[in-house]
């Protein structure tokens, strides 16, 4: 077994021989344009809004099942999941615990009622159905800001994670390479000129074939983006399972023998350290990013120490207090990993430099000397918190988090609005529910086993994907299979940003354009007005995310638990409960969106920053706000006048009655 | 104004039989997620996070730690076999009814 030099930037242009990673670039994104040429052909006669926003209400099961799965799989569930399962173990089966019911809780508790309720009022959008179930243009309007809000941020945030993602697929083609060196000539240090030009190319892809094909590409693209991340992890697993258990002892099994390797890790211990040439100057090398050094024990007799360059931003700050010489490094601390690495880097590994200084830091949790099974049990290693990554009230707030807050986002109850019949309903959710069984699990197998096979990936754990899927095709002689791999991540920040974008320009054509300044618009400038704003909104995001927010994760969890915290209590009052009225479920919206605002902001003040949210009783904001949201729009309800009855008789009789009436 | 809580409603009542229905299916669901939490969470936390870690205590079921394989993986596989149950024989098909003409709503 090799390992393939990850760290030199060919590492993927050299996959196979060809280049996959270029290869699959352009060949996904012909298959991407065509789809959405496709789509536009076929577009049928009628409103046009109707069909460029939600497709006519005629999305049958595959395109619903797949459209539903690829857009709530974000970006996340290929490269930020993986990342924490390489760096936490098995602990990550139970942060994703409540995926076991994701598709039924998401789809089957609102969907049938929230369809039939747009259809009622002939809703497009999100806003549409709040607006109009409670006849209020007021209160559609803070449903459209609100949207407008969290969607923007977020979408800036998937702009930038999907070009991080396409630089690391295109590092070392020769093509990209002599275009960022170009560019990087006309601009200046600025901007990373290979950031840039991964932003243009991702950034115009979207927008384009979004622009252009409208919900029907968008859903479209989905399908085959959702087939390519299934059959990812569906190829991924067995070549993992294989190379793991090439090292087994006979008789155990090669998942067995993972989680065995696993009980003995220990975190591995970050810093920063100086090394020195040891003996006369030749033509050594020097010591860059990814370099393996190995010095001699501390005391006589004890076992050599393994040391790791990783990139300076991990511990920036150090470094730029001492200065030259200094480099950031990572220590492997287990035994076996020590090996792993040995076998893996054969040669590579660097015994001409001896350890001058070092000052290293261990996990805040989980390094205690000689404690084993920390990354087979709970509540997992953590750098950064001495209570473990998953602590109990973690648990349970992720189980609000993933089944409860997928339920209101207004991204999915879009598509709760497009399906064609109960029929496709009922089929679509159990599609989604063995689709992601078929993923989620998986890939929690697949990263423990990348921990076993790749040690020393903490620092750069963003990356294990692509390294995990060059790795693997590479040791079964396949690297032209890499590039179908690597697609997977990619394709799912795709699918999520294009269903994003529409969100917005829906937002702003439909719900302030269309329904708030002019009512009487042409279907001619109305068609005009989507292909501009969609376009606009596409190109605001760009430019955006060329200067983006540091916390990326941050963002995507920020504005997904605001979303839910501000649309699922509304939204289930609206659909479920004839006594609500506008002003229960306005003050349930604002009570959310304050509630779980005040969470970020007390961050600031208790922990420094906006990103480290304050957490009452160490529960996760996302549980104050919907409970808040809840709360707020059941008390004031009651304590306001009810609805109008024509208004109740529409949304809650049967239609022959409400016709009647 | 309040809707029936159960579907016991008089032949001549005028509730929605979709909303009354989906209602239903959602207070269901909702009950799933609360025993889906009740047993994943307890399960995990008694058997899964140890003071002190022993070796020779842990466990594994097919390679998965045991503690994981019965409270997330069985209970995955289980939760598969009731939406199957759930979609096919217990989720009522209903009329959904028509699109209603876009130039009927207020501003449109």
């Amino acid at each position: 077994m090799s390992l393939p030099p990850i760290f030199n930037s060919s590492f993927l242009a050299e996959a196979g021989g060809v280049s996959p990673a270029l290869f699959t670039f352009l060949g996904y994104t012909a298959a991407v344009f065509s789809l959405a040429v496709i789509a536009n052909y076929l577009r049928k006669d009628g409103n046009f809004l109707s069909e460029y926003f939600l497709g006519n209400r005629g999305l049958g099961v595959w395109a619903f099942a797949l459209t539903f799965a690829a857009t709530s799989a974000s970006g996340g569930s290929f490269t930020g999941f993986p990342s924490k399962i390489y760096s936490h173990g098995w602990i990550l089966g139970l942060w994703i615990g409540s995926y076991i019911i994701f598709p039924i809780c998401t789809m089957g508790f609102i969907g049938k009622r929230l369809n039939q309720v747009a259809r009622r009022s002939g809703a497009i959008t999100v806003p549409d159905v709040i607006r109009d179930r409670f006849r209020s243009a007021g209160f559609g309007l803070l449903a459209v800001a609100l949207i407008v809000f969290f969607m923007s941020f977020n979408l800036i945030a998937q702009f930038k994670a999907g070009s991080l993602m396409l630089k690391t697929l295109l590092s070392g083609v020769g093509v990209f390479e002599s275009g960022v060196t170009l560019l990087k000539d006309s601009i200046g240090g600025s901007v990373d000129p290979a950031y840039l030009l991964c932003l243009c190319g991702f950034g115009l892809a979207v927008i384009a074939y979004t622009t252009y094909g409208g919900f029907q590409a968008v859903v479209w693209t989905d399908v085959m983006q959702g087939v390519v991340m299934v059959f990812g992890v569906i190829i991924m697993l067995p070549l993992a399972l294989y190379l793991v258990g090439k090292g087994a002892p006979e008789g155990v099994g090669s998942l067995e023998y993972a989680t065995s390797r696993m009980v003995d890790m220990s975190p591995p211990r970050r810093g920063v350290a100086v090394f020195r040439p040891d003996g006369p100057e030749g033509n050594r090398a020097p010591l860059g990013e990814g370099s393996w050094i190995r010095t001699p024990g501390s005391d006589e007799g004890a076992e050599a120490r393994l040391f790791k360059v990783i990139p300076k931003l991990a511990l920036e700050e150090r470094l730029r207090k001492r200065g030259e010489p200094w480099v950031a490094v990572l220590e492997i601390t287990s035994p076996g990993d020590r090996s792993q690495v040995i076998e893996n880097q054969g040669d590579l590994a660097r015994s001409d430099f001896i350890l001058e200084d070092l000052e290293l830091q261990g996990y805040a949790y989980g390094a205690e000397d000689g404690r084993k099974g920390v990354y087979v049990t709970g509540p997992g290693p953590s750098p950064s918190s001495d209570a473990g990554f998953l602590p109990l009230s973690l648990v349970i707030s992720f189980f609000f988090m993933w089944a409860i807050s997928g339920s209101g986002q207004p991204a999915s109850m879009v598509r709760l609005m497009a399906f064609n019949n109960t029929v496709t309903l009922r089929r679509s959710i159990f599609t989604v529910a063995v689709y992601y069984s078929l993923i989620y699990f998986p890939l929690v197998i697949i990263f423990c086993c990348a921990r076993v096979l790749m040690p020393g990936m903490d620092a750069e754990s963003d990356r294990i994907m692509p390294a995990m899927a060059v790795f693997l095709t590479e040791n079964v002689g396949a690297g032209w299979l890499a590039g179908l791999l690597i697609a997977a991540p990619f394709a799912a920040v795709m699918s999520t940003v294009d269903s994003f974008l529409l969100m917005i320009s829906s937002g702003l054509v439909r719900d302030i354009y269309q329904r708030n300044i002019n009512p009487e618009a042409s279907e001619l400038r109305l068609k005009r007005l989507s292909y501009l704003f969609t376009l606009l909104v596409g190109g605001a995001a760009l430019l955006g995310a060329v200067n983006p927010p540091q916390f990326l994760q941050d963002i995507i969890v920020y504005t997904g638990s605001g979303l839910a915290a501000c649309f699922l209590a509304p939204v289930v009052y609206a659909i479920y409960w004839p006594r609500s009225n506008v002003e229960g479920c306005m003050a349930g919206m604002l009570g959310g969106f304050i509630s779980h605002l005040s969470m970020y902001v007390g961050g600031i003040f208790a922990n420094g920053s906006f990103f480290r949210p304050y957490r009452l009783m160490d529960f996760d904001p996302i549980i104050v706000g919907l409970l808040v949201s809840f709360l707020a729009g059941y008390l004031v309800t009651l304590r306001t006048p009810p609805p109008p009855e024509d208004l109740v008789r529409k949304y809650f009789y049967k239609p022959e009655i409400s016709t009647g009436a | 104004m309040n809707a029936p809580d159960n579907n016991q409603e008089p032949a001549n009542a005028p509730w929605d039989p979709v909303f009354l229905e989906s209602r239903r299916e959602a207070l269901v669901i909702l009950l799933l997620w609360a025993a889906a939490l009740l047993w994943a969470v307890p399960y995990c936390y008694l058997n899964g996070f140890p003071e002190t870690f022993v070796a020779e205590e842990f466990s594994t079921v097919w390679g998965i730690p045991s503690w994981l394989f019965w409270g997330i993986a069985v209970p995955w596989l289980l939760a598969d076999v009731f939406t199957l149950w759930f979609c096919f024989f217990y989720m009522k098909d209903g009329d959904l009814g028509e699109e209603a003409p876009v130039e009927s709503q207020e501003g449109a």
